[in-house]
């Protein structure tokens, strides 16, 4: 009976337990976490946050779910380190778990601020539940706050502000808001969304100290530039650190991420990586990439599962992702990988209305649409079917994408 | 449950503003490719194909840049 270990409750763990179980029916399957509640929709916990979502409809797993598929789950436990040699995992409790295949799915943590203060009261990172209630409890009673990180994660932080009627200064160190997959024109329909709920971005700034009062709460944050911005609390999100301390002392491969091909194992025999944590192999872009979101979590823990159930690379993983922004009156999706490529096009198509493609050796690998989403399964398809089309933007960017106006692949 | 009187184009799709603590709630990244893109469409346009074709139960919530539930009645 194989003995199968996987680090992480995340969607990415989950989701490979949850396979592995039907693979292998007659498996022994543990799931060790040290978060201290079983998966829950890690994507809805901002709704929360904003105060739109009760709490019980965010958990996904009771612990019944685990009994009910003969899976061990351990909360609350942390994994030190783990022995590739002897095959085993070491947790805090001093007690080693052994295992024929090991999944590590940890994902990251927030990134904090290298400044004074970043770890006062009040100063807040965003990727728990907990963290949710905690900013929730911030936003409800707060007249000001401050958001520091130009980002898919920050922007959250925005809407929180917004949906609890705080009004919010959005540090920002570039000129606009995701420079590196926007731009000034597309931006500026996001920076438009953020002053409609309440909150002023605030461009070429940052933070530079958090002040705070005598019992360590946060008061506020002060630019690069002098500029002091009171704050009841303060939203940081700039960037994540991927959960990999455990694994120093192995030989495992790791580059800012653990680097799986696209099977999802690692260097060491019988060790397989998914979810954020991975740098894969991403077989439609044609190099090692990384990508922070549920759907390919999801995916790259179920491919995963499968390849080590079978004992043999029996399936790859092949996935276009999508993350979207849902905050404001008109919706935002970034798919792929938007800001790599060697190529771009794009066009503004009124004050809500903006779409930009990215190339790569003439394929589209990724793109961003803001107001009008109609064309993301066009733009998905010809991603996958690899198709030569970056000299044809012009058809990729009328208002509605005819694909039978691009020439025919064949003829490519 | 609260339910907003907005009714849209869509008979599949109702906007709520309040979601009940007994729901199963979804963010629209969750959804599955050919779920996105009938949702997608369903909300401009009206349903395209039939809700059946998406793997939405009666009842479901949707977050997008509103709430809207599945409403198959
Ligand atoms: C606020 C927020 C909003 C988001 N919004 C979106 C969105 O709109 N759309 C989208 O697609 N994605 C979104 N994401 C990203 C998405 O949630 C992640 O990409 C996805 O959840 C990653 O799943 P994962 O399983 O790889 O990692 P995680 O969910 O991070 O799970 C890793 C688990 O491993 C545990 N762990 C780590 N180290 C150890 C250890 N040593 N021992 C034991 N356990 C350990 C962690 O505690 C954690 O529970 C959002 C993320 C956040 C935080």
């Amino acid at each position: 009976m194989t003995e199968y270990v996987i680090i992480g409750d995340g969607i990415s763990g989950s989701s490979a337990a949850e396979t592995l179980r039907e693979e292998d029916p007659d498996s022994d399957i543990t799931v060790i976490t040290d978060e201290g509640e079983s998966l829950y929709n890690r994507i809805l916990i901002k709704e929360h946050a904003k105060g739109k979502l009760p709490e019980a409809p965010i958990s996904i797993h009771d612990e019944d779910w685990y009994d009910e598929r003969d899976i061990d789950l351990s909360l609350n436990t942390h994994v030190t380190t783990i022995d590739p040699d002897e095959k085993t995992v070491h947790v805090h409790q001093d007690e080693n778990i052994s295992y024929d295949k090991l999944l590590i799915a940890t994902g990251g943590t927030p990134t904090q601020l290298p400044v004074p203060n970043s770890d006062a009261a009040g100063v807040h990172h965003f990727w728990t539940f907990q963290d949710a209630r905690k900013i929730k409890e911030s936003a409800e009673s707060a007249d000001d706050a401050v958001v520091v990180g130009a980002g898919l994660l920050g922007i959250d932080f925005a809407a929180v502000c917004g949906a609890q009627g705080v009004s919010g200064k959005y540090l920002m160190r570039g000129d606009r808001w995701w420079r590196y997959a926007l731009s000034a024109d597309g931006a500026e329909i996001m920076h438009d969304g953020m002053r409609d709920v309440g909150v002023e971005p605030v461009f070429d700034s940052g933070v530079d100290r958090f002040e705070t009062d005598d019992n360590g709460q946060v008061t506020a944050a002060v630019d690069p530039n002098g500029e002091r911005y009171e704050c009841d609390f303060a939203g940081v999100a700039i960037g994540l650190t991927f959960n990999t301390e455990f694994l120093y002392e192995t030989d495992l491969e790791m580059e800012n991420g653990i680097v799986v091909d696209e099977y999802m194992e690692t260097n060491l025999e019988d060790v397989y990586a998914a979810g954020d944590i991975t740098r894969f192999y991403d077989v439609l872009l044609g190099e090692q990439a990384q990508n922070g979101s549920w759907g390919s979590a999801k995916e790259q823990g179920r491919v995963a599962a499968i390849n080590m159930a079978a004992d043999e690379r029996s399936e790859e993983f092949q996935w276009v992702s999508s993350y979207s922004i849902t905050h404001f009156d008109f919706p935002f999706l970034s798919f792929g990988h938007p800001t790599l490529g060697d190529d771009h096009a794009e066009r503004r198509y009124s004050d809500t209305e903006w779409r930009r493609v990215a190339f790569k050796d003439g394929k589209i690998v990724g793109g961003v649409l803001i107001g009008d989403l109609s064309p993301q399964s066009t733009f998905k398809q010809l991603m996958r079917e690899q198709r030569e089309v970056a000299d044809q933007a012009d058809v990729l960017l009328e208002q509605s994408v005819d694909i039978d106006k691009l020439a025919p692949a064949q003829e490519q | 449950m609260a339910t907003s009187e907005t009714v849209d184009r869509s008979p599949a799709l109702r906007r709520v503003e309040s979601i009940p603590a007994d729901a199963t709630v979804r963010h629209v990244d969750q959804l599955e490719p050919s779920t996105l893109t009938w949702f997608l469409e369903a909300i401009e346009a009206g349903p395209t194909a039939a809700l059946e074709a998406a793997d939405l139960e009666d009842g479901d919530v949707i977050v997008f840049t509103a709430c809207y539930r599945i409403d198959r009645s």
